[in-house]
């Protein structure tokens, strides 16, 4: 099946009716490499993290310790198999990793990391042309309050904003959680890496766009390449054709030729 | 020329059943091949329209559609232009429009634009060379028909694996711009197709060289004579029946995989063998079709490959792991293969060469229903039940009857009987006779296999008798 471990952990489905998300990591026991979970969290809010040992394992009545970072947390529940930590996140201080370890024979541990919300931008580059328009979109799943496009001049990162020509650039905001920034009349010099930032409440989070501008004749070469291709084919064919209709006519005339010669 | 049909299909001239057909073959197999990969390739495209223009992925949906109704609604305007013009410079100026079609589109600067060159323009190309080039295949092979057309259907798995590839590489390397104008400049090679198909020209006997344009018989341009015929007839509501459910399966697969659990390449690699084992069943189909105890009864054949196909649709509804899909795929590619090389055989066995020009456009045109509401539908039925399962019980349900309709309608309706050689000859002579007048209904119920096949063979008592009804003995 998929790999699990760097997914984004969704709440366990269980809301209190104070809000409180709950994310929940299930140990089975076996010692390798910790289990982690990115958990996105764009606004304060309250989570419950909590370790839960499998029936099936072997450790029995482990001491357990949560941990952010290298501090200990002192304020922790037990129930049944689970041990779980409150973390209430006013801002982006109380962000980081939370982890939980559990000693027994052996130690086994589950790391929770509390951290702004990824931006979806593009792997690949997008490629566009000299003169056109080239349209970059960002998108998350969450409302960020604002966000800011960044240029690469040379190694340093340039903001967009007023002080740049208005007719080159335009931003909106596409929907609640999505940006779009279409630079107009490309050239070569546009070219290169741009960075959308989005800032939620608890901290700014960026996105990776690359910009490729090819000029016209990039595909045009290829393209007369095929045309010419065809062209010498379609010719190729139709001589061809007119000469076997010619040697067909050099025969039949022969073959008239020797009838009447025989008549 | 004039008003008059300038392209009756000369039936005096025998099929060479190779040489140059070999040629034609090849152009018609590179043909399929673009008709039916061609929305496939561009579609690897439409994720970039969707962030350049802000548009929706049910935007970018509607130019397969055209694509697709272009290609099977336009079926009777290319019988026309084929029964007026001829052949081959409809083909010449299919490619044409195709190439041009997508060449402008690469120009354009919003969707609706993209409709019209891309759909519009480019579809209709691709149907005015589609439809030809199956008549052409039609006029050049007889006795190894089947075999042509197995081979000849073998280009659209082909260029399906072929052209997705090909489709990311344009993109990835010159954008969606450029790869337009790229494949627009490879649609330009359906005119070296069309130029490779060579009018068959009665051979020239020095009496007929004084007789230029009476000797043609008066035909209509869209020949609607062949609804009196009930295998036709049957065919056709048969054919359209099969498209609803046909083309289901092969979108779903690869989301029901993923669905399952199972990663993106894993279930990418099943539309793979699927493809792959098309490739090989079309020829091999072909082949099994020519067969001489076969042949005679090849509408069983393809009644046989839909039910085959619409059980294996059942069957794989009930499957719950990447083993249980994977032997779906492989029994799908068989008998989809098999459906795939077959239909038009049936059909050039049903209506004859004649009217095949008509009857594909009629034909085309009755599917183009059933094709554009077939996937959509079973996507609703996708989003309304949320089970795959659904979707390919009902595809298969949609092929089965079809199987049904066109097994038992033509067991019922139509009386098929293996003549001997003298009655066939009666049967000839009336056929001939009355195609200089109006043909009548009732003889169109002579079984239309046996006379064409009666008719090839004997080509030197053919050659006179039709073409010149005045110097007929």
């Amino acid at each position: 099946g998929p790999d699990v471990t760097t997914q984004d952990l969704k709440p366990a489905g269980k809301e209190n009716p104070s809000n409180v998300s709950v994310y929940e990591i299930v140990l089975s026991g076996v010692s390798g490499s910790p289990l982690e979970r990115n958990i996105s969290v764009a606004s304060p809010t309250k989570v419950e993290l909590s370790c839960k040992l499998d029936k099936n394992s072997q450790i029995k009545n482990p001491q357990v310790t949560w941990k952010k970072g290298s501090d200990t947390i002192s304020h922790t529940t037990k129930s049944e198999n689970s041990w779980s930590i409150q973390v209430t996140i006013l801002d982006s201080s109380q962000l980081g990793s939370y982890s939980c370890i559990l000693k027994g024979k052996q130690e086994i541990s589950a790391v929770f990391h509390l951290q702004v919300p990824k931006i979806e931008g593009k792997d690949k580059p997008i490629i566009t042309y000299e003169g056109d328009a080239a349209v970059m979109v960002c998108k998350t799943d969450y409302i960020p309050i604002a966000w800011t496009w960044y240029m690469t001049n040379g190694s340093k990162q340039v903001a967009i904003n007023d002080s740049m020509p208005a007719k080159k650039y335009v931003i909106n905001r596409q929907s609640a959680n999505a940006t779009r920034l279409k630079v107009l009349q490309l050239t070569k010099e546009d070219g290169g890496l741009y960075w959308c930032e989005a800032t939620f409440q608890l901290g700014k989070s960026k996105g990776k766009l690359e910009l490729k501008v090819l000029s016209i004749m990039a595909p045009l070469k290829p393209f007369v390449a095929i045309v010419a291709e065809v062209v010498i084919f379609v010719t190729t064919i139709f001589l061809y054709e007119w000469y076997s209709k010619k040697k067909e006519k050099r025969a039949g005339d022969e073959r008239e030729f020797d009838q009447i010669e025989r008549l | 020329m004039g008003a008059v049909v300038a392209d009756d299909g000369p039936s005096g001239v025998k099929a060479p059943d190779g040489g140059w057909g070999w040629a034609v073959l090849f152009g018609c197999f590179i043909i399929t091949g673009f008709s039916y990969a061609f929305p496939k390739a561009v579609s690897v495209f439409f994720k970039e329209l969707i962030r350049e223009f802000g548009i929706g992925y049910s935007d970018t949906a509607w130019i397969s559609s055209i694509l697709l109704a272009m290609l099977y609604g336009t079926g009777p305007l290319c019988s026309v232009c084929v029964n007026r013009f001829g052949c081959r410079p409809v083909m010449l100026v299919g490619g044409l429009f195709a190439s041009m079609g997508m060449v402008i589109a690469s120009f354009c600067t919003s969707i609706v634009q993209i409709y019209l060159t891309a759909g519009v323009i480019t579809g209709l190309g691709l149907a005015l060379n589609f439809q030809p080039s199956l008549i052409m295949l039609n006029r050049y092979f007889d006795k190894r028909r089947p075999l042509a057309n197995g081979l000849s259907a073998a280009g659209s798995p082909v260029f399906l694996c072929a052209l997705s590839p090909l489709g990311q590489i344009l993109q990835h390397e010159y954008g969606w711009r450029g790869g337009f104008l790229i494949l627009g400049g490879m649609l330009l090679n359906c005119c070296v197709c069309g130029a490779l198909m060579r009018p068959l020209e009665p051979p020239k006997k020095p009496e007929a060289t004084k007789e230029p344009a009476e000797k043609k018989v008066k035909k209509k341009l869209l020949d609607f004579s062949v609804f009196k015929d009930g295998g036709f007839v049957i065919y056709a509501l048969a054919a359209s029946i099969m498209v609803l459910g046909l083309f289901v399966p092969p979108v779903f697969v690869v989301s029901y995989a993923k669905d399952l659990g199972y990663p993106d390449t894993k279930a990418a690699f099943l539309l793979t063998i699927l493809g792959f084992i098309d490739i090989f069943a079309r020829p091999i189909c072909g082949m099994v079709a020519g067969l001489k105890w076969v042949r005679p009864r090849c509408v069983y054949l393809f009644s046989f490959a839909m039910i085959f196909n619409g059980f294996t649709d059942l069957m794989g509804s009930m499957s719950v792991d990447y083993g249980g899909l994977v032997v779906f795929c492989i029994f799908f590619g068989i008998s989809y293969g098999m459906v795939g090389a077959l239909q038009f055989e049936v059909l050039m066995a049903i209506v004859g060469t004649q009217k095949f020009s008509s009857a594909i456009g009629l034909v085309l045109l009755a599917e183009a229903m059933a094709v554009l509401i077939g996937p959509p539908s079973a996507g609703k039925l996708l989003d309304a039940t949320e089970r795959y399962m659904f979707v390919f019980i009902i595809a298969g349900i949609e092929v089965t009857t079809s199987a049904l309709v066109l097994a038992l309608g033509n067991f019922f309706c139509i009386k098929k009987k293996i003549d001997e050689p003298h009655t066939k000859e009666e049967a000839a002579e009336r056929e001939e006779l009355n195609k200089s007048e109006d043909k009548t209904p009732e003889d169109a119920k002579v079984d239309s296999i046996e006379v064409e096949q009666f008719l090839k063979d004997e080509p030197e008592k053919n050659g006179e008798v039709v073409t010149n009804p005045e110097t007929c003995v």
